[in-house]
């Protein structure tokens, strides 16, 4: 097989930023997450938890709160505006202003004909859902406090607002508050401190559930506006409440990092009296959780420690498989770190700007496992700032390290850098081709001669580069009209080939030299998460969302011998019961038959001449390998050979030189820069 | 009528008899005992200490009426110099008035410059109101006045836009909220060290594991060993 060197990166200073606020829209199985930088972000439940399609952020914009109205998605903040983002071609459709200050909270009645926000200067708005656009329609009687969270009762005629110290409830038609529900303040110290009413939960029968600053869940009597039941949960803040579907349970998420259920159900067995139980915590979190929602199967919290916690409840399911095991998704599934092969560039992709590295040089040799001393220190060559309010979507660097590109929502730019032995130029390209607006994935040609730039509607815009100028040169359009954007491109070696892949789980293939449509690959039901084109058989190799892989050959428009033959046999179990998706395919330019993935938590070399494991092997064999002997080991070897020395992986690839460069982002790292947690007070320490 | 009563002074009998004298304080002395008759102040001398106390209240408060008076003077006499001072001089007020019809097309920054300018102005809360109305309105109608004189800032209308402090209150409110005072927070380094230490393999705070952590006292820490050792060397030396 072969030995490799491998450069070890931490220099990533990767951050992600917090989770604000998350929406789930049960019909289409989307999960539609806030971040604090004011990107969204839409994962498919149905696909694995397949992170589909991200919009990144912009300075101004603040997301406070997210909201489903059938298929669209809107979004208010503390900029005061709501908008509606268009997710076909990622990118906010339009944003009304709502003059009321900050806007805390947006939620849709359950006909979802109307929307509510809630604003700083203590007004519930009322917003009309038209077809394209939403219309103001009047305010509910103006209150003293901000208004922070609100719910609506399932009947669309009663609304409940958490305001400061208390919350009120006010009759829809006729605007006015009619009930006023006084909220303690806490114990000891925080009496002088306001009661925040952080979220609350209106029920059918008009039970309304809060939970607030002073760490309580408080169970009301909507009609009455008394209170039934206090549960004082935590010391500090109860800042989320979610409600299941059926109404019979109900979660809160606490600034500890804990989540805790409570129940609809009768505390002994005998009695038929139903209340308000607390049953479950969990402790998924370190920092605050902020956000929560209960889905059918499963419970999903995210917070400040921006990781996205999916814990399936065991009672809905028979028998504890993959699908019932706790999920947790810290990074993006996409790449964010470029690699130029051939001159030994890294290129980093930051919200707020771009960064070039060069790799170090080591001479020394030595055995496996070893570290290897540093002749030259890894140096950064270029910091470059975006221009503009709008965070960078998408980059691209070219295999020579000679073109860098990067698209923010507004704009595409394209520079040429010239490195000399130590210095490093860099000049834009003035004047782009009209047509290149903004674009979704961006992609050099093995030669540096094209740039592909996927723009809306799964079209694919080719330029062509020379010395210091661009010019535009075609639209590949794919046959089947899908709206959808395109979240994965990559080009053969050669130059002859592309290959596309949009959210509708279409693969399209183009001839680059021809300018138009090859063929289409069959659609499988699970989006593909990475792609890649082997240099010499222009195989088209794909890992889809569910761990399934499929090589392609596009030559001849069929499946190649050795992916009928995976298919037939079935990856083994413990393939599949991986729960990050592969996002890097890559090839060895030495060895033809190799193939390089990786995940968040391994690398792998899949080896095309060795036969495939079955159900009985043993799948993770490189220890045993390496204490057999020289004879031994044929009998045992097989194609799937997984190194998990190196974790928290952002990317893999494969320098021309024959070294491997490993970009980790310790999980530790990035858990020291995030804010301060609360202080808890454990036993012996 | 009151009879009136002389009483002995001890002087003018200490002139002719000193040993009257000693009676006569003795009779002095005597005389100051509870037993004995007050004493009496004519009425004139009463009416004549009453009057003067009366005449001299009228002539205080008189004295700090003038006072206020002048002072008040003094102030209205500053302020007109202060006046005088920021209007612009006569001939100058003249021309303008003469020639209301100069007033040109100002180019679009200008008016906004001349916009920004009243803004400003505006803002600077100018006790004089009055007087800074009237300046900007003789700016704008002069045309081409780049520079400022006197205590002015330009901002820009983005700037200073009203969403942007209620925004910046809004954060401020969630930040005093979950940050602030009242909200025990701890470090993630006491986080992750307490991970360290309850953990299965038991091992040291991060600040120690973590090379990156704590960088200044580590230096310090490194200073002063060296100025240790420093000391411990010489003495021996």
């Amino acid at each position: 097989m072969g030995e490799f060197k491998v450069h070890r990166v931490r220099f990533f200073d990767y951050m992600p930023a917090a989770i604000r606020a998350m929406a789930f829209n049960a019909h289409t199985e989307r999960l539609a997450l806030g971040r604090m930088d004011g990107s969204v972000e839409i994962f498919n439940f149905a696909d694995h938890y397949f992170q589909e399609k991200v919009i990144p952020g912009k300075d101004s914009r603040s997301i406070e709160a997210l909201c489903w109205v059938g298929g669209r998605l809107f979004s208010a903040g503390l900029n005061g505006e709501v908008t509606e983002y268009d997710l076909e071609s990622l990118r906010p459709k339009y944003s009304l202003e709502a003059y009321g200050g900050p806007i805390w909270t947006i939620t849709s009645n359950s006909q979802g004909a109307h929307l509510a926000i809630g604003c700083e200067d203590g007004t519930v708005k009322l917003f009309e859902v038209l077809e394209e656009s939403i219309q103001f329609e009047r305010n509910l009687d103006r209150q003293k406090g901000r208004i922070l969270s609100i719910s609506w009762h399932p009947s669309g005629a009663q609304i409940a607002a958490g305001m400061m110290d208390m919350i009120r409830v006010f009759d829809v038609p006729t605007g006015r508050a009619v009930q006023r529900l006084l909220v303690d303040r806490g114990f000891g110290g925080s009496k002088s401190r306001e009661t925040v009413v952080w979220s609350v939960v209106f029920l059918s029968d008009f039970t309304i559930i809060s939970g607030d600053s002073a760490g309580k869940v408080q169970v009301w009597d909507g009609h009455t506006g008394t209170l039934v039941k206090t549960h004082l949960v935590t010391k500090w803040d109860v800042l989320a409440l979610s409600v299941s579907k059926d109404e019979s349970s109900v979660v809160a998420g606490t600034s500890e990092g804990t989540v805790i259920q409570f129940q609809f159900i009768a505390p002994t067995l005998q009695q038929q009296d139903k209340e308000w139980v607390r049953t479950r915590t969990f402790k998924n979190h370190t920092h605050d959780v902020r956000a929560l929602a209960e889905i059918e199967t499963a419970i999903v919290s995210g917070g400040m420690d921006t990781q996205l916690v999916v814990r399936p409840l065991l009672e809905k399911f028979d028998e504890r498989s993959h699908a019932s095991a706790l999920r947790k998704i810290h990074f993006p599934h996409r790449n964010l770190v470029f690699c130029a092969k051939k001159a030994g560039l890294l290129l980093f992709q930051f919200p707020g700007q771009l960064e070039l590295w060069r790799l170090g040089e080591s001479d020394g040799h030595g055995k496996p496992g070893d570290s290897l001393p540093l002749k030259r220190k890894p140096e950064k060559l270029l910091h470059l700032k975006r221009k503009g309010e709008d965070h960078i979507c998408c980059s691209a660097l070219s295999s020579c390290g000679g073109w860098l590109a990067y698209s923010t929502m507004s704009s595409v730019r394209l520079y040429r850098l010239q490195t000399d032995n130590n210095d490093i130029s860099i000049t834009k390209v003035p004047k782009l081709p009209k047509v290149l607006r903004s674009a979704h994935q961006l992609c050099f040609s093995s030669d540096s001669s094209k740039l592909f730039a996927a723009s809306s509607q799964s079209s694919v815009l080719v330029i062509a580069l020379s010395q210091s100028e661009c010019k535009y040169v075609h639209t590949l359009k794919p046959k089947s009209g899908s709206r959808q954007p395109i979240h994965l491109m990559t080009n053969s070696v050669d130059g002859k080939w592309l290959s596309t892949a949009n959210s509708d789980c279409e693969i399209h293939v183009y001839n680059v030299q021809k300018l138009k449509l090859h063929c289409i690959v069959p659609v499988y039901g699970s989006c593909p998460s990475a792609m890649g084109i082997h240099p010499t058989t222009n195989n088209l190799t794909m890992v889809h969302a569910d761990q399934q892989i499929f090589e392609y050959s596009i030559v001849e428009k069929q499946y190649t011998d050795w992916s009928r033959k995976l298919q037939k046999q079935g990856l083994h179990n413990l393939w599949l019961d991986r729960d990050t998706p592969v996002t890097h395919v890559t090839f060895n330019p030495k060895n033809p038959e190799q193939i390089l993935l990786h995940d968040m938590h391994m690398f792998c070399i899949i080896d095309q001449s060795l036969p495939l494991p079955d159900q009985k092997t043993q799948f993770y064999n490189q220890m045993t390998l390496r204490s057999l002997s020289e004879q031994g080991r044929p009998s045992h070897l097989h194609a799937f050979k997984i190194c998990k020395t190196f974790q928290d992986l952002l990317s893999v690839s494969l320098l021309d030189d024959q070294s491997l460069v490993m970009v980790e982002r310790p999980l530790l790292a990035i858990t020291s820069q995030l804010p301060a947690p609360v202080r808890q007070k454990k036993f012996a320490t | 009528m009151a009879k009136k009563l002389l009483r002995k002074s001890p002087s003018s009998s200490n002139k002719f008899n000193s040993a009257n004298m000693t009676d006569d304080f003795q009779l002095h002395l005597d005389s100051s005992d509870d037993d004995a008759a007050p004493e009496e102040v004519t009425f004139e001398e009463s009416k004549a200490s009453a009057l003067r106390s009366m005449k001299n209240a009228l002539e205080t408060s008189k004295r700090e009426k003038d006072f206020l008076k002048e002072k008040r003077r003094k102030r209205q006499e500053l302020f007109q110099e202060q006046k005088k001072r920021r209007l612009l001089p006569a001939h100058i007020l003249e021309e303008i008035d003469t020639a209301p019809s100069k007033k040109q097309k100002l180019p679009g920054d200008q008016a906004e410059s001349n916009n920004e300018e009243a803004s400003c102005l505006r803002e600077e809360g100018s006790e004089g109101s009055k007087e800074g109305y009237e300046k900007e309105t003789k700016k704008r109608l002069k045309g081409n006045i780049r520079s400022l004189k006197g205590n002015y800032r330009v901002m820009r209308v983005v700037d200073q836009s009203s969403n942007k402090s209620q925004q910046q209150t809004a954060m401020d409110f969630i930040q005093a909220r979950l940050y602030g005072p009242g909200s025990r927070r701890t470090t993630n380094n006491e986080l992750l060290s307490l991970q360290n230490k309850r953990g299965p393999n038991k091992s040291a705070a991060m600040q120690f594991v973590n090379k990156k952590w704590g960088t200044e006292k580590k230096a310090k820490a490194e200073k002063l060993k060296k100025q240790w050792i420093h000391k411990q060397k010489v003495p021996s030396s």
